[in-house]
């Protein structure tokens, strides 16, 4: 017998037990839950409200998810169950709502009370409240005119196959026309009728959900054929497993659709982190190791702007307190500063990168092996720098809503951040290749990389030209860490962790091409996420042969570091086949 | 005629002499602090250290040990597992230390193992842990598997969840609980298909690594994420988390994009306490369990003195280094309060500082009414506690939903549930 019939049958006992209260408004039973004293009582009340109520219900029960109700007492009123609303005053204390008729509590005098919320006795939710209020809320969900929400209330009454509750899903088919919560519906009563004792009604269940092939309907239908077979039931076995083959093949396209979108939004990462270093190792030749610290740049300049858009920070440094205000904005306003975060994130990069090369990198060009040995030196310091000023602990960056969430499509999910990034990479790729191009710069900085003397005896300042381009290279990397900082942490050794795969991309696309940068950060982003999808499936396949099948295996099963792993191999194999990457810069250079 | 020794024996007496005038009053007890202070441990370890010098200054104000005043000699670590090994030498064998406070991850503790067997000195070990050890020199006040996960366990399956995907970072902690928790699963009727997270297998077939791994730092979950919601795609599936540090932003983080959440499957974390949100986004965590022997948020007059008292001493304190602002308590720092007085009352019932005569002292069944509530030691150097379940707030701490009481440390579980 499963928890949810229990909890059903629970449920049904106490409504009988409580049929003295059924006239009873349903906010006098919450009221009385409140006021009840443990948590089964409570959740027994509550699940007696399965559907009653209203939009004004519903609200409350929302509320209470968010935060506890109290329990006030006094001689004239005595134990009240009470709702705090509205906003805290200068004392904490806030207006105070009567649970049981929705009325303002007064006092004996009729003023209404504002009450503190540390000196009432709290009630707050706990799990298994949340989900007797989840019960109670799906009913009320039925007729939600948010589609999602009916989505979720339709699965949990189908999952808990409560034959009670199918006339009510049949009326809403009727009714319903988006064809999502059509699908949703459909699956719920199939998935009810899986339970049914009617051998007809079951099988027609199956061919309906074999028609559906939804993803979630799969852990049902297996324990269905299971039990068929156990119980020799051909028919049953045979159509549930016809059903199972139905969304197997589901899973394969789904799996292959969601593997491509995670591996080009992958791609764009590494596509991201390593634009920077595409045109300072790239076109420059500066091995550049202190490329991750410059994403760090850019990660905690957003953090500084968020907390500038909130509350204000103080930063230490060398033992001075930096104070800076906050301008306290709400809602829309302080959701917008990863806009504003960007630019800056990109300035303030570029200013770091062109003090860099104007205090190191200048006089070490053509000499690789030092540059890289003084950069990484820098990149020593400026980590140190992070933790003098922002602390050993990674510091919070919280996702604007516009970030957060997602879209599925056919089963599909794109989060939005991934959505947003492989876009960032588009356009940023698109402004790079416009401002190496189109603009007088640009001309400048490929005359330079090609031919730095003519380019200088053709009267072109070498020296500010490079300044710029390193600068150029920086504000990339600043921009990249303003949107790492949105998926991963924020941390002194952020910087470490991209630093190899910026490398790795940049080698295999080829030195100083663009181009070849966006195929093989694509082309890698995609290859890791196919070995981490597809390994686990190809080694059970290779599974007969004894340990070769026992080897594949064990790596399949930490498929996320083998794909790296095999990925990282792959490179050096490539790279032996093709020194230069995919695409050999061609350079009036001697050297080149 | 005055020999050499005689003119040495005059000169040490001499000293001695000196020395005794000056702290007679003052007698004192060096007691070992043994932490990364440096490092990528120093987020975590720093906080232990913190609490044990508080906990020193509190013995010292209340008279000390037998009349000694605690001197604590801190050494650092520097998350580098042999230099862990070297520093406990130095306090055993240079500055001769009565006991050791320190070590938090597996790995420090199995390299300074020898070092204390060797010199048969005394170390208590405060967080959390794999079992599957009971060293002579070891007093574990930390939570034993089944004061965490088999807890956790049973509170899910009570919840009515079926179906469990196991998650960790790929090192001895996450993967020795992992086949515990297998075992365990097993034991309760639930069956091998819902256990997701894939197996590894030996040649004959036997498993010997249950769960999905990734290593420290690693940063897309992408495709766990989307393998999870496909696991729980069919309701009733819950996440056991064992990811250490950091790893477990990018992983809550996609996790919630992905439109996961506590209530479609909620995740049970072993690795997070309240000292880990100050540097995690606690809001996207909200919902999401935690299994402890001790939450801040409890409520109770021991536990509100603890709390207050240990932030008046970081607003006080003149020791440098310390970070004095959002501060919190959680389970290891307890732990290491606890641990200090265990020892201490330990020493006074032996009526001897010696380590035999203290761990026999131990062994016999000391309690110490903690802020965590009552704990009680026993035999097998572990201790008896409560255990809490907890749910995350907003604000980094925890609402508490369950608890059990006075649960006996068991290291050994491996083979118990077959």
């Amino acid at each position: 017998m499963s928890f949810s019939r229990v909890l059903f049958a629970a449920a049904l006992f106490v409504l009988l037990e409580l049929s003295a209260f059924a006239a009873e408004p349903p906010r006098e039973t919450i009221a009385r839950a409140v006021l009840a004293p443990d948590t089964s009582t409570r959740r027994d009340l509550i699940s007696s409200l399965a559907g009653k109520g209203d939009e004004d219900l519903a609200a409350l029960l929302d509320a209470w998810r968010v935060a506890p109700l109290y329990v006030y007492e006094s001689e004239i009123t005595g134990r009240v169950a009470v709702q705090l609303v509205g906003p805290k005053d200068g004392n904490g204390a806030q207006d105070a709502i009567r649970v049981d008729d929705g009325s303002p509590l007064v006092d004996a005098a009729g003023t209404p009370l504002r009450l503190v919320d540390s000196t009432l006795a709290s009630v707050r939710i706990t799990t298994p409240l949340r989900a007797a209020i989840k019960s109670v809320l799906d009913l009320l969900d039925l007729n939600s005119p948010v589609a999602s929400r009916r989505i979720d209330a339709i699965k949990t009454l189908g999952f808990s196959q409560d034959t009670e509750k199918e006339p009510l899903l049949r009326e809403r088919l009727d009714t319903e026309t988006d064809s999502k919560v059509r699908i949703a519906l459909r699956e719920a009563i199939a998935l009810i009728h899986l339970a049914s004792a009617d051998k007809d009604t079951r099988l027609a269940a199956l061919g309906e959900l074999r028609e559906l092939h939804t993803l979630s309907s799969y852990g049902l239908l297996e324990s269905t054929f299971r039990d068929a077979q156990a119980s020799g039931d051909t028919a049953i076995a045979e159509a549930a497993r016809v059903a199972i083959r139905a969304v197997d093949s589901h899973r394969a396209k789904v799996d292959f659709l969601g593997t491509l979108f995670r591996g080009v939004s992958l791609g764009s990462i590494l596509l991201v982190v390593a634009l920077g270093l595409a045109i300072t190792f790239g076109l420059m030749g500066v091995i550049n190791m202190a490329h991750g610290e410059m994403i760090a740049v850019g990660a905690y300049t957003t953090y500084v702007v968020q907390n500038l858009f909130g509350a204000g920070l103080v930063i230490p440094f060398f033992g001075m307190n930096l104070g800076l205000p906050g301008m306290n904005l709400q809602g829309w306003g302080y959701q917008t500063y990863f806009i504003f975060a960007l630019p800056v994130s990109f300035l303030a990069a570029a200013v770091v990168g062109i003090g860099l090369e104007r205090s190191v990198i200048q006089f070490l060009y053509r000499r690789p092996l030092e540059s890289l040995l003084a950069t990484w030196g820098v990149s020593l310091v400026l980590q140190q720098i992070f933790r003098l000023m922002f602390g050993a602990n990674n510091v919070q960056v919280s996702s604007p809503s516009y970030l957060s969430g997602n879209w599925t499509i056919d089963d599909v999910t794109l989060g939005w951040n991934r959505v947003f990034v492989i876009g960032f990479a588009i356009l940023l790729v698109f402004g790079v290749w416009l401002v190496l191009t189109k603009t007088p710069l640009g001309l400048l900085i490929r005359a330079v990389m090609q031919n730095r003397r003519m380019a200088a005896c053709m009267g072109v300042r070498t020296e500010r030209v490079n300044m710029l381009t390193f600068g150029l290279g920086s504000g990339l990397a600043g921009l990249a860490g303003a949107f790492v900082s949105q998926i991963n942490n924020v941390g002194p050794a952020l910087g470490q962790s991209y630093i190899v795969d910026s490398f790795m991309v940049v080698v295999v696309g080829g030195v100083g091409n663009v181009l070849g940068t966006v195929i093989s950060a694509l082309g890698i982003g995609a290859i890791d996420n196919v070995f981490q999808q597809y390994l686990p499936a190809w080694v059970t396949e290779a599974g007969a042969i004894p340990w070769i099948g026992n080897f594949l295996q064990n790596l399949g099963q930490d498929s996320a570091v083998f794909g790296k792993i095999l990925v990282l191999a792959g490179i050096i194999l490539f790279l032996q086949w093709r020194p230069a990457g995919i695409f050999v810069t061609r350079s009036r250079n001697l050297e080149g | 005629m005055f020999t050499r020794f005689h003119k040495f024996a005059a000169v040490a007496l001499a000293a001695a002499t000196a020395c005794s005038s000056v702290f007679a009053a003052e007698k004192t007890i060096k007691v070992g602090v043994l932490h990364s202070l440096s490092g990528t441990m120093a987020i975590s370890e720093t906080s232990l250290r913190d609490v044990l010098l508080f906990t020193f200054d509190e013995i010292n104000a209340k008279g000390g040990v037998m009349g000694h005043k605690i001197e604590p000699v801190v050494v650092d670590g520097a998350s580098n597992w042999p230099l862990f090994a070297e520093k406990a030498t130095q306090l055993l064998e240079q500055d001769k230390v009565a006991v050791v406070f320190g070590c938090w991850t597996s790995v420090s503790r199995k390299s300074v193992l020898p070092v204390f067997e060797r010199n048969n000195g005394l170390l208590f070990y405060p967080v959390q842990y794999e079992g599957e050890e009971e060293s002579q020199n070891v007093f574990y006040t930390a939570e034993a598997v089944n004061q965490q996960a088999t807890p956790a366990v049973d509170y899910l399956l009570e919840q009515g969840y079926k179906k469990f995907y196991l998650l960790g970072s790929d090192y001895v902690y996450p993967q020795t609980t992992n086949l515990v928790l297998l075992e365990y699963l097993l034991s309760k009727g639930v069956p091998l298909a819902n256990i997701g997270g894939g197996f590894r297998r030996d040649e004959s077939g036997n498993i010997i690594s249950a769960g999905k791994y990734t290593p420290f730092g690693h940063t897309d979950y992408q495709q766990i994420v989307a393998e999870i919601k496909q696991f729980a795609a069919g309701g009733g599936a819950a996440v056991i988390n064992t990811l250490n540090g950091d790893t477990n932003v990018p992983f809550f983080k996609e996790y919630a994009a992905a439109g996961l959440s506590a209530e479609s499957c909620p995740v049970v974390s072993f690795s997070i306490s309240e000292d880990e949100f100050r540097g995690l986004p606690a809001d996207q965590l909200v919902g999401q369990l935690g299994c402890w022997t001790y939450f801040q948020s409890i409520d109770s007059p021991a536990n509100k003195k603890f709390v207050a008292d240990f932030q008046k001493w970081l607003s006080t304190t003149t020791v440098p280094g310390i970070v004095k602002t959002g501060r919190v308590t959680c389970s290891p720092m307890v732990l290491s309060y606890n641990g200090a007085y265990l020892w201490k009352q330990a020493v006074e019932k032996a009526g001897s500082f010696e380590v035999d005569k203290v761990r026999a002292a131990l062994k016999s069944g000391i309690s110490f009414d903690g802020p965590g509530g009552t704990v009680k030691s026993q035999p097998n150097m572990h201790l008896t506690k409560n255990v809490y379940i907890g749910e995350t707030l907003a604000n980094g701490q925890f609402e508490i939903l369950e608890k059990f009481d006075a649960v006996y440390g068991e290291p050994w579980l491996k083979g118990k549930f077959k």
